[in-house]
């Protein structure tokens, strides 16, 4: 076996994308991406995964993106734990028809949604999607046990609920100070946290502008944590706003300078969603065939982000970032 | 001629046609929340309905979303509780560990949630709806029900929304009823105070925590509440003093329109098809996406002609 490399005590942990996916992204491994449902999110990490091939992976986020459906359709997803997926929410909106897919056809796989439903009537020999529901607190209370290495952590969202009842992870005590119930959220082992970032150094401090989500408590939590940064800067740069620094350096492994990562999702302050990219992929996955055709295309068709990028067209994204800066602007 | 002659009938039905159910269901819902209270506002028209709250007759209310924007101006509707127009003009950034430590500490005052099922006892589920339909998931929503002083649900008024028995329970509300099982469950908080649809405002007894049908729009008469309670499948309560709630106000109005420039939430009152149908039913195919999609477009083009 290779010699592990200490990646977190590295000086300079600048990588390429592709490098980045194949290093920390093994068969087996559980990984999160940073953000909140639809907003910076990494989702540039669900088409590299998808296009490397990695089996058998496990996957955690408390609102998760809707990008985690094409690894749903390529089979490449075991379990995953969630709390909130944007699934028939709005009108007609299938965000996940790939996980519909599994549960009415089980294809490519079958689905266990935590024992409440399973795929009817399934022959094949694949093993199914496992997937666990939990709340958002109680995902975030997961990597909060995890950062501090703790068992679990108490918590009390689901009293009366049918979350427990399924989810047989989350256990009932009584409380030895007051002997109240109280219910036990266990920590998650959590592998890679891949984060998109406004602005990083190459030393690995990376600064969010905007809401936070989890991406402290994610980075904290991960073994390896690689930062997505749209932009580059200096360490002296990083000193003008150290209280936006909320990923310092030593949990970071690696930094990959990719701006737009987060695509066809918004970030707060760089660029606006697109949101023609989501519709064609959100209408072209409904049918097997289409989403397959979506893949070629978009997916398997493309080097890496930026070729994605530029297949979008450069001068829309020019203007999503200009529509971004008029709400909000990142200070130098 | 007798054909000229304006009844009020026709002047009831006039009335009830001027709006649709998104107009009906925000604007109504929005009276719900007071000034200067902190309010933890959901996704779709469950924000929508908050914002026009702040922007009508709340100025001083404090939004909150649950992915870390507080007190912003809410300027625009979002697509989700970390979109862009969060930031904008907001009192704090943080992180979505740190809003739910403040939820479940209790500085939250409201919160204003949607649902796919309801039973007689306000336990609400938004997971799964049977035989086969795997529908978004808590998020928030169990967490914010367990805690919060009071919840607001809104929607689109639907028969099926109503169960004797939920699919899956996802949201505590009064559990089985029954006095102080809440606090014998190990909940703290008020749990659900209001049901707000297009056909009028279902409220909770103090007493017996029973569902019942408190204010209704000036349009409906015996006949309709009739079927509101025939289409229940327990025997629905009617206040007594049943309350009439005020039709959307001009500034209401204005104020739906400047929120939803795009028409994302109205949009599927234009093809007669309520998103909560969309939902029950279980359509899901490329059809009626498609048909969404198609009218979605079409939707913003009128509305960039007149606004142009």
């Amino acid at each position: 076996m290779a010699e592990e490399v200490d990646y977190k005590h590295k000086l300079y942990k600048l990588m390429f994308e592709q490098e980045a996916v194949a290093t920390f992204v093994k068969d087996g491994t559980s990984f999160t991406v940073g953000g909140f449902l639809i907003n910076r999110e990494s989702d540039c990490v669900f088409r590299e995964i998808a296009r490397q091939g990695q089996k058998d992976l496990k996957f955690i986020e408390e609102s998760a993106s809707p990008g985690v459906d094409m690894l749903i359709g390529t089979g490449q997803l075991v379990q995953f734990d969630t709390a909130y997926i944007m699934h028939r929410q709005v009108g007609g909106i299938v965000s996940m028809p790939n996980l519909e897919r599994c549960l009415q056809e089980g294809n490519p796989r079958p689905i266990d949604l935590g024992g409440v439903m399973t795929t009817p009537n399934y022959k094949g020999n694949e093993k199914p999607l496992e997937v666990i529901d939990w709340t958002n607190f109680q995902v975030s209370l997961r990597y909060v046990a995890a950062s501090m290495k703790i068992p679990f952590m108490p918590n009390r969202s689901s009293f009366g609920t049918d979350i427990p009842k399924y989810n047989k992870q989350i256990k009932l005590i009584n409380d030895p100070y007051t002997d109240q119930p109280i219910h036990l959220i266990p920590s998650y082992d959590l592998d890679v946290a891949f984060i998109t970032v406004q602005k990083a150094d190459r030393r690995g401090n990376g600064q969010v502008w905007g809401y936070e989500g989890c991406d402290a408590w994610k980075a904290r939590a991960a073994k390896h944590v690689v930062l997505f940064a749209e932009k580059i800067v200096s360490t002296e740069e990083i000193y003008r706003h150290p209280s936006n620094t909320i990923i310092p350096a030593y949990c970071t492994d690696a930094v990959v300078y990719l701006p737009f990562s987060s695509l066809p999702f918004p970030v707060y302050g760089c660029h606006g969603s697109d949101g023609f990219t989501l519709m064609n992929m959100l209408l072209s996955s409904q049918t097997r065939d289409g989403w397959k055709m979506w893949m070629d295309e978009w997916v398997y068709g493309c080097k890496d982000n930026n070729d994605f990028c530029g297949k979008i067209g450069w001068e829309v994204l020019e203007r999503s970032v200009k529509s971004a800066h008029v709400l909000n602007t990142i200070p130098d | 001629m007798a054909d000229d002659q304006v009844t009020p009938e026709m002047i009831k039905k006039a009335e009830k046609e001027k709006w649709n159910s998104i107009y009906k269901v925000c604007c109504t819902g929005a009276r719900e929340f007071k000034d200067r209270n902190c309010v933890f506002g959901g996704v779709g028209i469950s924000f929508l309905t908050v914002a026009i709250a702040k922007m009508v007759h709340a100025p001083n209310m404090i939004l909150v979303a649950e992915a870390g924007y507080v007190g912003f101006a809410g300027v625009a509707a979002m697509g989700s509780p970390a979109d862009n127009p969060g930031g904008y003009m907001a009192m704090c950034h943080q992180g979505l560990f740190d809003m739910f430590r403040d939820q479940q500490g209790g500085f939250m005052d409201q919160a204003c949630l949607g649902l796919a099922q309801i039973d007689k006892f306000g336990n609400v589920n938004v997971s799964y709806v049977n035989p086969l339909i795997r529908i978004n998931g808590s998020g928030g929503g169990g967490d914010i029900s367990s805690s919060a002083k009071s919840v607001i649900y809104v929607g689109e008024y639907n028969p099926r929304q109503f169960r004797e028995k939920l699919d899956y329970t996802t949201n505590p509300g009064f559990l089985d009823g029954s006095p102080n099982a809440r606090q014998k469950a190990g909940l703290v908080g008020g749990g659900p105070s209001a049901f707000v649809t297009d056909r009028g405002v279902f409220r909770f007894d103090p007493e017996t925590h029973e569902i019942y049908l408190a204010d209704v729009f000036p349009w409906q008469d015996e006949k309709d509440i009739d079927e509101i309670v025939k289409a229940t499948p327990w025997k629905l309560k009617v206040a007594k003093d049943l309350k009439i709630i005020d039709p959307p106000s001009e500034d209401e109005e204005n104020a739906v329109a400047l929120m939803d420039p795009l028409s994302f939430y109205r949009i599927t009152q234009y093809v007669d098809r309520p998103s909560s149908k969309y939902t029950l039913m279980g359509r899901h195919d490329l059809i009626a996406f498609n048909y969404n999609a198609i009218m979605l477009e079409e939707s913003i083009r009128y509305n960039s002609k007149i606004m142009i």
